[in-house]
C-alpha cells in the first residue's frame, strides 16, 4: 500500500498552471483531505462569516446613533442582533479555532495530517451547509430568528416565535454543532496518536495543548447544546412540553443552554491564548516562561469552566448564588498566572515590535480589561445592578473580541508567510492594528457607562431625555472607525501575493516550534525531514545548536 | 499516552468532586446530572487510554524522551489523498434537517440519500484483501 500518493511539493510557479484549470482546482478544493487545505477553508469561511455579523453590527449601531426609529422595525432590529451573536460566536469564532487548530497543530506536533482526513472534509462541510441554513432564515417570509442568541425558552417557541427562521436557525445550528463535535474528536486522536517520536505530551507546543483541552471542551459542551436543539425543535414542530415553563422548562433551557455557553466562551478563548503564547516568545527571543505553569493553568481553566455556568443566570433568582460565585472567583486565578506568564516572557527579553507582537499587546490590554469587568459582573450584588445592560455588551465584546479578532489577526500575520509563502506588509499592518485598536476601544469603552447609566441590552430605541445620545453617538462612531479598519488588512492581502517568496523555513528568525522546520507553505505531508526533537524548541534548537534548551 | 489518561482521569475524578459539592450545598437537579455525566464521560476516555497504555505504552516512540524520527520509519499510515465522500454525506444530513421542515418526503429521501453515502464514506477503500496488498 502506497502511503504518499500526492507527495510533491507544488512549485512556485504553478499559478498561471492552476488559473488555466480553475475547474480542475475548484475539484481539488472540493475533494481535498489534506488539513491544511481544509484548514484554509475554515480560515476563510469563518472570516467571511465575521465580516456578515461585522455589518449586521454596523446596522445595529446606525440604529442606535440616534434616538428614534431610523432603519428598522423593531423586528427587523430583533432578527440582527440575534444573526450578528449566533453567527459570531457559532461561525465566527468556533470554526475559526477549527481552521488555525487544523493548519497549525499536525505541523506542530510533527504529524503528516490530521487522523481522520476525510472526516475533517465532512466537518468542514456540516459547518459550511449548517451555518448556511441558519443565515438562510433571512430569505424565509418571516425572517431570520428574532429570539436572541441564547433562544430562551418561551420566548423561542412556536408560540412566540412562529415562522420558519426559527426552525431553520435551530436545525442549522445543531447540524454545524455535529461539525464541531467531529472536528474536537479528530483533534484529540491526532493529538494522542500521531506526534512524532521525542514528542512527548511535555514537550507539545502551548498552542497543540490548547488545542487539546479546547477540544475536550467541545465534547463537554457541544452534545447538551445538540440535545438543547433537538428538544426546542421538538417542541416547535410536533408540540412536546420540553421547554414548557408549566413544567419548569424555562430554567431547564438555561441550564442546558449555559452549560454549553460557559465553556463555549473557553472554547472561544483557549486556543487564541495558544496564539499569543506562541508568538510572545518569539518577539522576546526568549523561551516560554513557566511551560509547565501555563499548561496547569490552562487544565484549570478547562476543569473549572464546566462548573460556573450558573453565573449567566444570576438574576434568575434560581440559582445558588455563593457556589457560582466562587467557582468564577477561581477561574480568575489561572487566567492571571497566564497573564503572569506571558508578561514572565517579555521580563527583560528583547523585545521587538513586529506586527504579530503588536496585535498580542492589543490582546493583553483589550483582554485584561475585559477580565477585570468579568470579576465585576462574578459578584452577585454588582451583577444585580447592571444585569442586562450594555455593561455586559461591553465587557464580553472586551472578553470575546480581545482574545478572538486580536489574536486572530496577530495569528494570521505570524502565520501567513506559513501559510502562504508571502510576508504581509509591516507597514499596512501596523495601520490595520492602530485603527482598529481605537475603533474598538472608542465603540466599546463607552458602553460600560451607557450599562451603568441603566441602558438595557437589545433594546432598539430609547428617549432623547434618557441622556443616552451623546454617548451612544460615539460608540457608532467607533464601530464606523473599526469598519474601516478592515481596509488595510484587505489592501495587505492583495498585494501580498507579488510580494517575494519566503525562502527560508523561519522568516521570524526565533520560530521555537516544528512548523518553523518545513518549508513555507509546507509540502503535501508536511515535512521532507524532520529534526531531532529534545525540548518544547525544536525548531530552535535545529536553527541554533548552540544554545541548549533541554532540561528547562 | 501516560499524560492522556492522567489528564483525563484528573479531569473525571474533578467533575465528581465538584458534583458532591454542588449536590451537598444544594444545587438543583440538573447541573448535578450533567456533571456527573460530565465525569463519566472524561472517565470512559480515561479509561480507554489508561488500558491502552497498559498494552502498547512502552512501545511508543512519541512517549521516548530519547525518541528519534528514525524510530517511526516504516509505513506512516494510509492517508486518503482525496475524497467526494464527504460531500454528499453533509448534503444528505442538510436534507434530512430540511425535511423537517419542508415534508417527510425529503427527510425519507435524503435518510436513504444519507445511509448509501455514508456506506460509501466507510467503504470507499475497502478492498477484498488479497488485491489490496
Amino acid at each position: 500500500m502506497t502511503t504518499y500518493a500526492e507527495r510533491t511539493v507544488t512549485p512556485a510557479g504553478t499559478r498561471s498552471v492552476a488559473k488555466a484549470n480553475k475547474g480542475r482546482l475548484f475539484v481539488k478544493w472540493i475533494t481535498s483531505t489534506d488539513h491544511k487545505t481544509i484548514g484554509y477553508l475554515y480560515l476563510m469561511t469563518s472570516f467571511a462569516w465575521f465580516l456578515v455579523a461585522g455589518v449586521l453590527a454596523l446596522f445595529l449601531r446606525a440604529e442606535l446613533a440616534r434616538p428614534g426609529m431610523q432603519f428598522f422595525s423593531n423586528e427587523q432590529y430583533n432578527q440582527i442582533f440575534t444573526m450578528h451573536g449566533t453567527i459570531m460566536l457559532l461561525m465566527f469564532a468556533t470554526p475559526l479555532f477549527v481552521g488555525f487548530a487544523n493548519v497549525i497543530m499536525p505541523l506542530q506536533i510533527g504529524a503528516a495530517d490530521v487522523a481522520f482526513p476525510r472526516l475533517n472534509m465532512l466537518s468542514y462541510w456540516l459547518y459550511l451547509f449548517g451555518g448556511a441554513m441558519a443565515f438562510g432564515g433571512f430569505l424565509s417570509p418571516g425572517g431570520a430568528a428574532s429570539f436572541g442568541w441564547t433562544a430562551y425558552a418561551p420566548l423561542a417557541n412556536s408560540q412566540y416565535s412562529p415562522g420558519i427562521g426559527g426552525d431553520l436557525w435551530v436545525i442549522g445550528l445543531a447540524i454545524s454543532g455535529i461539525g464541531t463535535i467531529l472536528g474536537g474528536v479528530n483533534f484529540i486522536t491526532t493529538i494522542f496518536t500521531m506526534r512524532a517520536p521525542g514528542m512527548t505530551m511535555f514537550r507539545m507546543s502551548i498552542f497543540s495543548w490548547n488545542v487539546l483541552l479546547t477540544s475536550i471542551l467541545v465534547l463537554l459542551a457541544f452534545p447538551p447544546l445538540a440535545a438543547a436543539f433537538l428538544g426546542l425543535e421538538s417542541d416547535r414542530i410536533f408540540g412536546s412540553h420540553i421547554f414548557d415553563p408549566a413544567n419548569g422548562g424555562a430554567m431547564l433551557w438555561q441550564h442546558l443552554f449555559w452549560f454549553f455557553g460557559h465553556p463555549e466562551v473557553y472554547i472561544l478563548a483557549l486556543p487564541f491564548f495558544g496564539i499569543a503564547t506562541e508568538i510572545l516568545p518569539v518577539f522576546s527571543r526568549k523561551p516560554i516562561f513557566g511551560y509547565k505553569g501555563l499548561i496547569a493553568a490552562t487544565i484549570a481553566i478547562s476543569a473549572l469552566s464546566v462548573s460556573v455556568w450558573a453565573h449567566h443566570m444570576f438574576a434568575s433568582g434560581q440559582v445558588l448564588l455563593p457556589f457560582f460565585s466562587f467557582m468564577t472567583f477561581l477561574i480568575g486565578v489561572p487566567t492571571g498566572v497566564k497573564f503572569f506568564n506571558w508578561i514572565g516572557t517579555m521580563w527583560r527579553g528583547s523585545v521587538s515590535f513586529e506586527t504579530p507582537m503588536l496585535w498580542v499587546m492589543g490582546f493583553l490590554i483589550t483582554f485584561l480589561m475585559g477580565g477585570l469587568t468579568g470579576i465585576i459582573l462574578a459578584s452577585p450584588p454588582l451583577d444585580f445592578a447592571v444585569s442586562a445592560s450594555y455593561f455586559v455588551v461591553a465587557h464580553f465584546h472586551y472578553v470575546l473580541f480581545g482574545t478572538v479578532v486580536f489574536a486572530m489577526f496577530a495569528g494570521f500575520y505570524f502565520w501567513w508567510p506559513k501559510m502562504t509563502g508571502h510576508m504581509l506588509n509591516e507597514r499596512l499592518g501596523k495601520i490595520h492594528f492602530w485603527t482598529l485598536f481605537f475603533g474598538f476601544h472608542l465603540t466599546f469603552l463607552v458602553q460600560h457607562w451607557l450599562g451603568i447609566k441603566g441602558f438595557p441590552r437589545r433594546y432598539a430605541d430609547y428617549l432623547a431625555t434618557d441622556g443616552f445620545t451623546n454617548l451612544n453617538t460615539i460608540s457608532t462612531i467607533g464601530s464606523g472607525l473599526l469598519a474601516l479598519s478592515m481596509i488595510p488588512f484587505f489592501i495587505n492581502v492583495w498585494i501580498s501575493r507579488n510580494s517575494p517568496k519566503v525562502t527560508v523555513d523561519d522568516p521570524w528568525g526565533y520560530g521555537a516550534s516544528l512548523e518553523w522546520a518545513t518549508s513555507c507553505p509546507p509540502p503535501r505531508h508536511n515535512f521532507t525531514s524532520m529534526p531531532r526533537i529534545r525540548s518544547e524548541r525544536p525548531a530552535f534548537d535545529l536553527h541554533y545548536p548552540h544554545i541548549k534548551t533541554e532540561g528547562h | 499516552m501516560k499524560a492522556g489518561y492522567r489528564l483525563f482521569i484528573g479531569l473525571s475524578l474533578f467533575y465528581f468532586l465538584v458534583d458532591v459539592i454542588y449536590w451537598q450545598v444544594g444545587g438543583e437537579a440538573l447541573g448535578i446530572t450533567a456533571l456527573l455525566l460530565s465525569g463519566g464521560l472524561a472517565l470512559l476516555i480515561g479509561y480507554y487510554l489508561w488500558f491502552t497504555n497498559k498494552r502498547l505504552g512502552s512501545s511508543l516512540a512519541e512517549d521516548n524522551p530519547q525518541g528519534d524520527i528514525a524510530d517511526a520509519a516504516g509505513e506512516l499510515g494510509f492517508y486518503s489523498p482525496h475524497s467526494w465522500w464527504p460531500l454528499p454525506v453533509a448534503l444528505s444530513m442538510c436534507a434530512a434537517g430540511l425535511g423537517l421542515l419542508i415534508g417527510w418526503w425529503l427527510t425519507l429521501i435524503a435518510v436513504g440519500a444519507l445511509i448509501i453515502s455514508i456506506f460509501g464514506f466507510v467503504l470507499e477503500y475497502e478492498k477484498p484483501s488479497t488485491s489490496a496488498h
